[in-house]
């Protein structure tokens, strides 16, 4: 079936198959595999570059028939499938990728960028929409928070504890040094989220569209002045700086100091 | 629309009940003419040949005779029946069944006058008589009643009218028929347009096409529909495609950018740029498919409306107060629509940031939400400087903007997305007048 795709030179030699699979070197075998359906080369390059700065490993599928069926050969823990390849629409096979057992969060990465076009990958089963032109900063954020969706074991469902910042889901409450911290329930969301991913960039788009449910970008900064206002209640509480800023990029959530000062 | 119909299928049944009964009607009214008149000459005739008969006794054997056969007659004819009198030369009654000459019907003069026939009527009963003056001078007259001619063209007349009612009541249902079914098929079309005028632009009449001119409506409305809804498709894919082909481009581009070795402040000016160029043809695609998908129900589900304009205020009082701005909002809880959340949400916040650009510290800022009628009424509306006059008529076109506000940053494709996502929803837009400020108000229809 994949020999026919005229598209079968460009597949990576590292392509799991069943046998190959097995004899997979043990380093490798711990990196975790992102598959990238992309026609586009130049795209897909800087896909799987980003990929491999996250320490995964790309495999890249030119067409939407090849990605279908690699998905459906190997675990994958994300998936970033293209919309307009040659075969169909990535949007639509996300339904075939998923009969085919896999449970890989899919990120649609696409041209059609406008929102309604965003809202109708979401609704059709995408983990994650993103359109293009991306900034790698941004594909890298979100690449990251699905890859931690995908290894967070669900250990406890209520408390979520970074040294003195306690954050109880259930109650929804925040406390910082044992004091309550309040918040709107807007602000919950957002520290809620930023606290799922503790230590990493998140984008003020990421949040837009997690915390506010919003597929826009809009003109103001609403988000630095949301983040801005939470920030201030949680630094008044804490005495230190816990929002931290990445300059161009997003924020970072960071409870404790890093240990090798890796914040930006 | 429905009382229209309803007068043009009654005007349908009453030309065709009326064009079955006038012919008919004519027809009857002659043969009733011809039969009155039949029946007529009829009794002229019987009476003519009586008054010969007599006038040839008296010719024959002379009055005494005549007298004799007059009683006779008189006798045998029953009240009612053939009338007779005959008078003597000074008027004297001779004989007959009459008692006098009968009013009103002209004395005979003359020597010898032919037969004259003159209609009378004695005690209330019509007769046609013939009167004639016998040699001699005696005058004679012969009548036959009416009565029977009267009957039975009543008779007649009783007749027709049932038959004229018979017929109008055959017509009426005939054409009420006829109509129903002509004008059941133009409702059929109606109905079609209808739902397209909807929005359902997919929607077809099912069953086969007849072979007459319903049926070749039918394919020529097939046939519109089906050119507007691939004009329709083209404007989608279209758009699809110059997402594609410029994003793609852009997209290497940004790539590219993500690995040049120059000056950070240098980058972040071409990305910023680049973001600028996106959000223009982004703008313009979304308001070209709402555009196209304007009024149109699929895609459409029912929204919250009340829960999406608190979101979106929540999400942007504190940039409004940040501002210096004054924010107040009144929504009305509970109120749905038929749409789409994140268009909503999109106009909304289009509105809002518009107030927000370009009102000054102290400005206020409300958002409305309310029910009023058979609508849902959203606005937002600021005491900031109100739209510059040169742009007061286009503001909701594209790439309109005031000279004033050339300074600002923005393309003018704002007001006119949240014109076409309101077109979208079936919405009307407005800027009622205010005194200070811009007020804008989208009327959605209510759901249900």
């Amino acid at each position: 079936m994949l020999s026919e795709s005229p598209d079968v030179t460009a597949m990576p030699e590292t392509f799991p198959s069943e046998d190959a699979g097995a004899h997979v070197a043990p380093a490798a075998a711990h990196r975790r595999r992102i598959l990238i359906v992309e026609d586009d080369r130049e795209t897909a390059a800087a896909v799987a570059a980003i990929v491999e700065e996250l320490d995964c490993e790309p495999i890249v599928m030119r067409n939407l028939p090849d990605g279908v069926k690699a998905a459906g050969l190997a675990r994958f823990p994300v998936i970033v499938l293209d919309r307009m390849l040659p075969g169909g629409d990535g949007v639509g096979a996300i339904a075939q990728i998923r009969a085919a057992g896999s449970t890989a969060l899919i990120l649609v990465l696409s041209a059609l960028g406008t929102a309604t076009k965003r809202v109708e990958g979401l609704e059709r089963g995408a983990d994650d929409y993103l359109a293009k032109p991306f900034e790698p900063d941004e594909l890298r954020a979100r690449l990251r928070a699905l890859l931690r969706r995908d290894s967070m074991a669900v250990l406890d469902n209520d408390l979520m504890a970074f040294g003195d910042v306690e954050i109880r889901l259930r109650a929804r409450t925040l406390h910082v040094r044992r004091a309550h911290v309040a918040l709107s329930p807007k602000e919950f969301e957002l520290v809620t989220f930023l606290a799922r991913n503790a230590g990493q960039v998140v984008t003020r788009m990421q949040l837009l569209e997690n915390v506010w449910n919003l597929h826009f970008d809009p003109q103001t900064n609403v988000v630095d002045v949301h983040v801005g206002r939470l920030r201030r209640k949680i630094e008044t509480a804490a005495g230190r700086p816990v929002i931290l800023t990445a300059r161009g990029e997003g924020y970072v959530f960071q409870p404790v100091p890093p240990p090798e000062g890796e914040a930006r | 629309m429905n009382a229209l119909r309803a007068r043009a299928s009654l005007r349908l049944a009453a030309l065709i009940a009326g064009a079955v009964m006038v012919p008919s009607l004519a027809g009857l009214g002659i043969f009733y003419l011809r039969a009155s008149e039949a029946l007529h000459a009829n009794q002229v005739a019987l009476v003519e040949a009586d008054l010969r008969g007599l006038a040839a006794i008296y010719d024959q054997r002379r009055i005494i005779a005549l007298r004799q056969a007059i009683e006779f007659r008189a006798a045998a004819n029953p009240a009612g029946g053939e009338a007779f009198i005959l008078l003597a030369e000074d008027g004297t009654r001779l004989a007959g069944t009459l008692a006098a000459w009968p009013e009103g019907l002209p004395a005979l003069e003359g020597a010898i006058a032919g037969p004259r026939i003159d209609r009378f009527a004695v005690d209330g009963a019509a007769y046609l008589g013939a009167a004639r003056i016998l040699p001699g001078g005696f005058a004679l007259l012969v009548a036959r009643p009416l009565a029977s001619v009267e009957a039975t063209l009543a008779g007649l007349r009783g007749l027709i009218v049932a038959v004229a009612a018979a017929m109008l009541a055959a017509g009426g249902a005939l054409g009420w028929m006829a109509g129903r079914s002509v004008l059941g098929r133009i409702e059929r079309v109606n109905a079609l347009a209808d739902r397209v005028a909807a929005g359902e632009l997919d929607a077809r009449l099912p069953g086969p096409r007849s072979r007459d001119e319903f049926g070749l409506l039918e394919t020529h409305v097939h046939a519109m529909l089906d050119r507007i809804q691939n004009l329709n498709r083209a404007t989608h894919h279209l758009s699809d495609s110059i997402a594609h082909e410029l994003r793609t481009p852009l997209n290497r581009m940004a790539q590219r950018l993500a690995r040049l070795h120059a000056p950070a402040p240098e980058v972040e000016a071409l990305r910023s740029e680049m973001r600028g160029t996106i959000r223009i043809f982004d703008s313009l695609l979304a308001i070209s498919r709402a555009e196209a998908d304007a009024g149109q129900g699929p895609g459409l589900v029912p929204v919250d409306l009340s829960a999406v304009a608190a979101e979106v205020w929540e999400l942007y009082e504190p940039v409004a107060e940040d501002k210096g701005l004054v924010p107040e909002a009144a929504i009305d809880p509970g109120l749905a629509v038929l749409g789409d959340r994140t268009l909503i949400a999109q106009a909304l916040s289009n509105l809002i940031e518009n107030a927000v650009k370009y009102c000054a510290a102290g400005d206020r800022l409300r958002l409305t939400l309310r029910a009023a009628g058979e609508r849902q009424v959203l606005t937002v509306e600021d005491s900031g400087p109100g739209l510059p006059d040169d742009v007061r008529e286009a503001a909701f076109d594209r790439f309109t903007r005031g000279a004033r506000d050339r300074e600002l940053p923005g393309h003018g494709l704002g007001l006119a997305l949240v014109r076409a996502i309101a077109a979208r929803h079936g919405a009307r837009l407005s800027l009622p007048p205010r005194e200070r400020g811009l007020a804008i108000e989208i009327a959605f229809p209510r759901l249900g």
